[in-house]
């Protein structure tokens, strides 16, 4: 038979390649990990923080607080928003058909802000709610009002995506324009932590944000591996889909339920964190193509990866200072997006 | 025996009426129709009408029951639609596409099974060589050849094609007609036609409807259908139509008739 006809040994291959991918990703998961744990102004070498790690008696008191009140927090928040962002990427770029697309398109993040913003300028006591918790709570719940909106849009207009972009775009100019307002009338403190909150910062969490972040990841997730099938077709087009008798409005609806409620407990805590989850599944993709078996684990890793790294840079480049995560993700992120984008237009 | 009957097709968009009691010749076993008519006659809109995707009035029987009476799933098992838009421009490949698609479905194959179907049909279309190329970088006739193998994939026993050839060069257009005929024979399924190209349709249709403004003009074999009056009616040119002498009329196309 003729070479052509073994397109699925070829194809095999491929495949096997993308797995070794995916390995390879989780290695420098790992490994960003370890730099990012060792990052930081007191002295406390890889070897150290291993052996703290697997037993905390072995390290000096003020050691131990740095390591499990301070880095092992931070790490590990960055490595849960990150793999939050990224799945939460790659299932709104399938879902809308549109690369330029991310959980912050649909305004998950400006809501949130707004309602971080306002939960700084009025400061509301909330009754059973100590006083720390109102800001993270707020920008849940306006991130979690701007998912139902968007929902809601969705099922009103009978799913076209075209319809969902722009209204998730109108929503973000929306938000903007009352988060200016609340500024335009707040003391300058107020103005300085709204600023501080946007460009989104790592350092402010600890075990229970992290407990929560992860949960919701774990129980969102499920629920995108058993699509993944379905996501791939999508890749093909709509019509296709919808040819073959799928419900592509009801899956949008589906899938931008579970986006939402996941970009908004991501960003609730650390802030809007911009571009992780526009970049890590746009590097997942060109790196592993378009199975979504793949694709969805692997843009879960560079979300992750992506974060990581950053938290490591903002700790490292400037000896004593803290570097907020955000500007990091964007100073890097956007020079690497407009390449990707570049490399793309090439290829096509 | 009958397989599929469709009568009375009515079907609007708002306050425009885009379907106007459509009724089809009966189709038998291994039988193909094809449908023809200019753009906007309502071919379309009758594909999707019957595959499920737009809702409509009217009767439509497959093996003696009402499509109503079939499960969505159960219907889209045995009724395969082509859509006129081929698979959209992504890093996706056709091998990709077909397995997403069968498993996405919940298809009862194995994956030995199905890998052997697609290779199988790959191989008919000419795809083998293509099956690990993204769809961005195929060419439209080639993804239009994919399309094709995706209604194929679950062995439906009909198959709505929605202008299956317009992509295709001359070579092509014939090998999947002549495909599409192979598996009627094959399986005793039959399949439903829209087609730009009159030649190709009175060479490969067993019946033919002609569509215009959402009516039936006439109905037929292709010598009762592909008469110079119901061409000159429909499409406005000016043809003579002659016998092949291998069953099917040809068509000589002389000049479009100036609208008055």
């Amino acid at each position: 038979m003729q070479a052509s006809a073994q397109f699925d040994t070829h194809y095999r291959s491929i495949y096997v390649k993308r797995l070794s991918i995916i390995i390879g990703l989780c290695i420098a998961l790992v490994l960003s990990l370890m730099l990012d744990l060792t990052a930081g102004p007191a002295q406390l070498g890889l070897a150290e923080i291993i052996q703290g790690i697997i037993d905390p008696q072995s390290l000096s008191l003020r050691h131990q607080i740095i390591l499990w009140d301070v880095r092992l927090p931070d790490a590990l928040i960055a490595l849960a928003v990150g793999a939050a962002l990224g799945l939460a990427g790659i299932e709104t770029q399938t879902i809308l058909n549109n690369p330029l697309a991310s959980p912050f398109t649909l305004g998950v993040s400006a809501l949130a802000t707004l309602g971080a913003s306002l939960a700084i300028v009025v400061a509301p006591v909330i009754p059973f709610l100590p006083n720390n918790a109102v800001l993270p709570a707020m920008a849940l719940l306006f991130a979690l009002l701007g998912g139902g909106l968007i929902l809601a849009f969705t099922k009103f207009s009978g799913g076209a995506r075209e319809s969902v972009v722009l209204f998730g775009i109108a929503l973000v100019f929306l938000a903007n324009a009352l988060t200016a307002a609340l500024q335009y009338v707040a003391s300058a403190e107020a103005v300085q932590a709204i600023v501080f909150w946007t460009i989104g910062n790592l350092t402010k969490v600890g075990w229970n944000e992290l407990f929560i972040v992860s949960f919701v990841f774990v129980c969102v997730l499920p629920f995108s591996l058993r699509h993944v099938w379905l996501m791939t077709l999508i890749r093909g087009g709509e019509a296709q889909a919808k040819s073959l008798g799928l419900n592509v409005s009801r899956l949008r609806a589906l899938v931008i339920f579970r986006v939402s409620i996941l970009a908004a407990f991501a960003v609730c805590f650390v802030g809007a964190i911009g571009f992780v989850g526009l970049v890590g599944p746009h590097i997942a993709r060109m790196l592993l193509g378009e199975d979504h078996r793949l694709l969805v684990p692997g843009s879960i890793l560079c979300g992750a990866l992506i974060l990581s790294l950053a938290s490591f840079l903002s700790k490292a480049l400037l000896p004593g200072v803290i570097i907020p995560v955000g500007i990091l993700t964007s100073v890097i992120g956007v020079p690497i997006f407009l390449f990707l984008i570049a490399k793309q237009r090439k290829v096509s | 025996m009958s397989v599929f009957t469709v009568s009375d097709i009515r079907v609007s968009y708002g306050k425009k009426q885009v379907l106007n009691g459509v009724t089809l010749p009966v189709l038998n076993c291994g039988e193909m129709l094809g449908l023809l008519g200019p753009n906007a006659a309502g071919k379309s809109t009758l594909m999707r009408a019957l595959s499920g995707e737009q809702a409509y009035q009217g009767q439509v029987v497959l093996h003696q029951a009402l499509k109503s009476t079939y499960k969505h799933k159960d219907w889209h098992n045995r009724v395969a639609y082509m859509p006129q838009t081929p698979p959209q421009e992504s890093s996706l490949m056709p091998y990709e596409l077909m397995w997403s698609a069968a498993r996405a479905l919940s298809l009862d194959y194995s994956d030995q099974a199905l890998n052997c179907l697609i290779k199988d049909i790959f191989e008919r279309l000419g795809l083998a060589e293509f099956a690990t190329t993204c769809l961005h970088s195929l060419s439209g006739g080639k993804r239009q050849l994919v399309g094709l193998a995706l209604a194929i994939i679950r062995d439906p026993e009909l198959l709505l094609l929605d202008e299956p050839t317009s992509a295709l060069d001359l070579h092509w257009r014939m090998v999947v007609l002549d495909y599409v005929r192979e598996r009627l024979n094959k399986t005793g399924g039959a399949a439903i036609a829209a087609l730009h190209d009159l030649d190709l349709a009175a060479r490969y249709c067993d019946k033919l409807v002609l569509l215009n403004g959402g009516e039936i003009v006439a109905s037929g074999t292709p010598f009762e259908v592909l008469t110079r009056d119901n061409i000159a009616h429909v499409y406005q040119v000016d043809v003579s139509v002659m016998d092949s002498q291998e069953g099917y009329p040809l068509i000589h196309i002389h000049r479009p008739i100036a609208q008055t």
